[in-house]
């Protein structure tokens, strides 16, 4: 090992990546689709936050004021994300023209829909809703939600409890979901936490895999373009594969480290518009800083392991497509992760969980998954850390071996005896 | 003097191949040394060897007189011949980036380049990509690659070819220019006549081992007493069957005659002229291919 020689190679494939246009557009395009993923929704609830303008033809002359307190009151909670403006319509005797009206109007666009509530058809605990468009599903809920507790308190005032008490006693329970860690309680949405469990367990999963065969595909360069054994006239083999391999990682770790910046603005209070749907007093998930602690270590950790196995393969094979099959061999692997997303993910403490999260080749991704739903004991940890570093050390001694050998070959593609057979010449 | 670069019974196998077997050479300091043999002689698992690209099995690589170590080939100017350059860095960061590599700071190696690629006409290129550069182009970055660090040998594996001719100009004004300096080179080739126009010494290698070694001069002057020039008429088909006589090469009107080790020139030019009407038979000094074809014959016998 000669250090001024593994920085000026490291060096050169981090500027090379940070240079390269994908860097860019891949670094951009991620946090928009994760983005159009969290804020999509909220838009569209921002679209629905203009209040509504709703015609109501209440017949019983008992449930429109009721309503009407219940739509204030949903709106405080959302902060005003989801509010109706009612126009409370005297009933004429002639339904017929009436309703005919109300149509007229609604195709005017002077109210957006109007509402009929007849005491035959509530008897049956029903009530009509006309608008132009009805599949705007978060105002039917918020609506029937409302109609739903107004009627209720019609008809416990109609049995004889005293108004006041019914209104006191029929107040909208919040659902604070908090969620227990060592580190303390947090408030924590179950979606949210879902997010956050899939987003680290994605990120972590896509990031080793892009960057181990951005290493396949830069020591495949090096090997078509003849530029490997100016190199190793002055580089010692397991410089430059370090070199490359850190050099990429660091690439690597540059764009988690601005995917999580963006993450942190992005999940900031008041950002994202969709919190307001959660039941009250739910935070976004934010990234603890023990978890970010964890997704970087393991992030290094997975990376070497399928950096290293990569490399060897760039360094056996002449072109990507000779690579490649080999290089599925390894995504034979890493899809199995996939199989115990949702099993861990519903019993982080399973002994499936346990077992596959120590795994070396899974532990980074299975223990990242672990950490955001719930802290691991701290041996599981460690052992994990322990398995998978040295199975990394033996991956490192092996696959160095067949890359000194494998850079200067050039022609026939090796079969595996071959590859066994490099291991032993060095 | 100590030898620039010695090389003592250096052995390489692959499997049951034996490509080095037992090469030993040494090249004097200041001398353009030629590595000559055909194509699988095993030169360049000889060149890889004295780089530490690839480990002997045995044998030793002596620099300046002590066994060599990496640090020590940071002064050392390789061209392999399997050479490139990454397609998608600026001329200059590649030649700082290899600068760097032999120990020479970015901010060092920056007015050596520039100067460097004025000398050979790239001076507007050094901001553009390798790939937007001609193949001729990119033969001159990798010459510069290979001296930008000044260094005071230099091992060449075949760095004729591929070149075109104005840059097999560049090189060996580049060479004569190095050696003028006192510095070292070494190289590889295939090709006789370049061999014989350019080196001080010489290694003929076949089949991996070293069949010839020594001075050009003394080597021509040793080999070439047996060997002569005839210019004559009458039944020249006879020369070949003169005692004496190993080959009667004809060419342009005149005869090369190689005679048996052991004939004299004397004896043989008198049963000649027996039969013909000699005009001119002189000593001739043998040319490269000759010395070559011969002693992979006697090496073979």
């Amino acid at each position: 090992m000669r250090p001024g020689n593994f920085r000026t190679i490291a060096k050169r494939e981090y500027l090379a990546r940070l240079r390269s246009k994908g860097f860019w557009i891949s670094t951009i395009a991620l946090p928009i689709m994760m983005a159009a993923w969290a804020v999509l929704p909220s838009l569209m609830v921002a679209k629905a936050r203009t209040s509504q303008k709703l015609a109501v033809v209440d017949r019983t002359h008992l449930v429109a004021e009721l309503l009407q307190t219940a739509l204030d009151d949903l709106a405080r909670r959302t902060a005003d994300q989801v509010s109706f403006d009612l126009e409370l319509v005297e009933p004429r005797v002639d339904a017929e023209s009436q309703r005919a009206d109300l149509d007229q109007r609604v195709l005017d666009e002077e109210i957006a829909a109007w509402v009929w509530i007849d005491p035959e058809m509530l008897a049956e605990n029903r009530v009509e809703y006309h608008a132009e468009s009805v599949s705007n599903f978060i105002t039917q809920q918020a609506l029937t939600g409302a109609l739903s507790v107004a009627v209720q308190q019609v008809r416990l005032v109609e049995s004889g409890y005293d108004p006041e008490i019914v209104a006191e006693l029929s107040s909208t329970i919040d659902l604070d979901t908090v969620r227990i860690s060592e580190e303390g309680s947090r408030a924590e949405g179950g979606l949210g936490g879902f997010a956050l469990a899939f987003g680290v367990f994605m990120v972590l999963y896509m990031t080793t895999l892009i960057y181990g065969q951005q290493v396949m595909l830069g020591v495949l360069e090096e090997k078509s373009s003849r530029v490997v054994e100016v190199l190793l006239s002055t580089v010692d083999p397991i410089d430059l594969m370090a070199g490359k391999i850190a050099g990429i990682g660091l690439a690597g770790l540059t764009q988690i480290a601005i995917w999580i910046a963006t993450a942190a603005v992005l999940t900031a209070p008041g950002v994202v518009a969709i919190m307001a749907f959660l039941p009250a007093g739910t935070e976004l998930p934010t990234l603890s800083p023990i978890l970010v602690l964890h997704f970087f270590l393991l992030f290094i950790l997975g990376y070497f392991f399928y950096a290293t196995f990569y490399a060897m393969i760039g360094s056996a094979f002449n072109n990507p497509q000779e690579a490649q099959q080999m290089a599925s061999l390894a995504v034979i692997f890493v899809v199995l992760p996939w199989i115990f997303f949702l099993p861990i993910l519903n019993d982080p403490d399973s002994t499936l969980a346990v077992v596959t999260s120590l795994i070396p080749i899974f532990t980074p991704f299975l223990m990242v998954l672990r950490i955001a739903v719930k802290m691991p004991p701290t041996w599981q940890i460690l052992l994990g850390y322990f398995l998978t570093t040295a199975l990394c050390v033996g991956m490192i001694w092996l696959c160095a071996r067949i890359y000194r050998v494998g850079i200067l070959m050039y022609g026939k593609k090796p079969n595996l005896r071959e590859l066994w057979r490099w291991v032993r010449y060095a | 003097m100590t030898p620039s670069l010695e090389l003592q019974a250096v052995s390489k196998s692959f499997g049951d191949f034996t490509a080095v077997d037992e090469v030993s050479f040494a090249v004097p300091q200041g001398t353009i040394y030629g590595l000559l043999g055909p194509n699988g002689a095993g030169k360049t698992t000889t060149l890889r060897m004295i780089m530490d690209i690839i480990a002997p099995d045995s044998g030793l690589v002596l620099l300046n007189g002590h066994p060599r170590c990496r640090a020590d080939l940071a002064r050392v100017g390789y061209l392999p011949e399997e050479r490139g350059l990454y397609r998608k860095m600026t001329v200059t960061d590649q030649l700082a980036f290899l600068a760097e590599l032999h120990g020479i700071r970015r901010r060092e190696a920056l007015p050596a380049i520039e100067s460097w690629l004025g000398r050979v006409e790239l001076a507007e290129w050094g901001q553009r990509k390798v790939e937007e550069l001609s193949k001729g182009m990119q033969q001159k970055i990798q010459i510069i690659g290979t001296v930008l660090h000044d260094p005071d040998l230099l091992i060449l594996d075949e760095p004729f070819s591929g070149l075109d001719p104005i840059n097999q100009g560049l090189f060996k004004d580049l060479l004569a220019d190095y050696q003028r300096q006192g510095k070292t080179i070494i190289f590889s080739t295939h090709i006789m006549e370049q061999a014989e126009k350019l080196c001080d010494y010489i290694c003929l290698v076949s089949q991996g081992r070293t069949i010839l070694e020594g001075e050009l001069p003394t080597m021509k002057r040793r080999l070439g007493s047996n060997s002569y020039r005839l210019v004559a008429d009458g039944d020249l088909e006879r020369i070949d069957k003169v005692n004496g006589v190993q080959q009667a090469l004809f060419h342009d009107g005149s005869a090369k005659l190689l005679l048996e080790p052991d004939a004299s020139g004397s004896e043989v030019l008198s049963e000649l002229v027996a039969f013909l009407s000699v005009h001119e038979f002189r000593s001739q000094e043998p040319d490269l291919e000759e010395i070559f074809i011969k002693a992979v014959r006697d090496a073979t016998r």
